[in-house]
């Protein structure tokens, strides 16, 4: 009994404020920097795509990178109410799943005006074997920062917050790959990054309920 | 000084403490911390008494660490209760019972701390306050956790008119306090 007033007392002595945003300020500070760090990676380990100029101007290119970021904003999202004990994950599966599936109308219609010999090149490309493991490779620093700022947060679905903070890092990961990447097929990209995406969210459950623990 | 334990008192105290108010927090702590004692006692049946005061600690401390992660725009009961919760599924998980935190425990857990059912229970303990320890126990052990007289009768060790005559005082007390409204 006596223990518990020793903690009450030396907890509020020297009690600091905490800001308004706090929870905000720690995820952009432990994201933004490995996302820094793995774009560095991939502009020094593989450089961005060689026909950069042309990819430019190019909508699947644009819309490789939509995906993506997309997937990345709202699984960023739902991790950041994950971390707090009271929140949960929203409506993150229903807003995935309609952007996989606006991703499968793109890759349908892509198929549907392609000539069926390109098909095969449109689904497999020249990198479907690599693609799932380089975007692992990638995804790992922003995996890393997550992981950081969750262990000072208060997540208490540890095994769903791990689960969709590696789909965080993984669409993150994916769309820093999709800068080196020279693949314009729509299917090839709903196949192959959602698999390498869902390897990172599969880490994340994996790890989760050990690492996330507090 | 008492403390309410009502969401909005205990919310109050929550934001002065992130404002880095001392005594507010002191008091806030004060009054989780008789919560605590409640909550983990009704769900720790076997547990020892060090036991469930390691717990409260624990969570003291976790939720003095995590303070950042309440969102003033929420209420503070749900994010407290929801640390309690995962504190005492943890403990559990720790002594090798995982299954049993997780099924057990989780549902029951779950319909006992939507909010509705959490204010309703921070009323009633309010409510409670005004009676004498004696009295709240009767009122909590037959009225709330539905035991029988005979019971509670054999288990305080007072004869089964003792108690019936307590709860009818006690209730007569509530009936009071509720029509004047205090």
């Amino acid at each position: 009994m006596r223990d518990t007033d020793d903690i009450i007392n030396s907890l509020a002595s020297n009690l600091k404020p905490v800001p308004r945003n706090a929870l905000r300020g720690r995820f952009l500070a432990g994201v933004l920097p490995a996302l820094v760090v793995s774009l560095l990676l991939m502009l020094t380990i593989v450089g961005v795509r060689v026909d950069m100029a042309q990819a430019l101007m190019l909508p699947v290119f644009w819309i490789k990178s939509a995906y993506n970021a997309l997937i990345a904003i709202a699984a960023f999202w739902a991790t950041y109410h994950l971390a707090r004990p009271d929140g949960s994950e929203g409506r993150f599966f229903r807003v995935l799943l309609a952007i996989v599936f606006a991703m499968a109308v793109v890759a349908g219609i892509q198929l549907m005006i392609a000539p069926p010999e390109t098909y095969k090149h449109m689904i497999f490309g020249s990198s479907a074997l690599h693609c799932p493991f380089l975007i692992f490779g990638f995804a790992l620093p922003i995996f890393t920062g997550t992981n950081w700022v969750l262990r000072r947060s208060a997540p208490t679905d540890l095994r769903l917050t791990g689960f969709i903070a590696g789909i965080a890092a993984g669409a993150a990961g994916a769309w820093v790959y999709s800068w080196f990447c020279t693949e314009n097929g729509m299917p090839f990209v709903l196949i192959w990054y959602s698999v390498g995406i869902l390897l990172v969210g599969g880490l994340g459950a994996l790890t989760g309920p050990r690492l996330l623990r507090w | 000084m008492t403390t309410s334990h009502s969401e909005e008192a205990l919310k109050a105290l929550m934001l002065l403490s992130l404002d880095g108010d001392e005594a507010a927090y002191r008091r806030l702590l004060t009054a989780l911390r008789v919560l605590l004692v409640g909550y983990y006692s009704r769900r720790m049946g076997a547990a020892t008494k060090a036991d469930m005061e390691d717990l409260v600690q624990e969570t003291l401390l976790a939720l003095h660490s995590r303070r950042s992660t309440y969102d003033r725009d929420r209420p503070f009961t749900a994010w407290f209760f929801s640390i309690a919760r995962y504190k005492l599924i943890d403990h559990h998980r720790g002594r090798g019972g995982r299954r049993l935190a997780e099924t057990e425990l989780g549902e029951e857990i779950e319909s006992d701390f939507s909010e509705d059912a959490l204010t309703a229970r921070m009323d009633v303990e309010r409510l409670l306050d005004g009676l004498s320890p004696k009295q709240q126990e009767l009122i909590r052990q037959v009225k709330l956790e539905g035991q029988s007289v005979a019971d509670t009768a054999s288990r305080t060790g007072q004869s089964e008119s003792a108690v019936k005559v307590g709860i009818h005082r006690a209730l007569k007390a509530l009936g009071e306090k509720l029509r004047g409204g205090s």
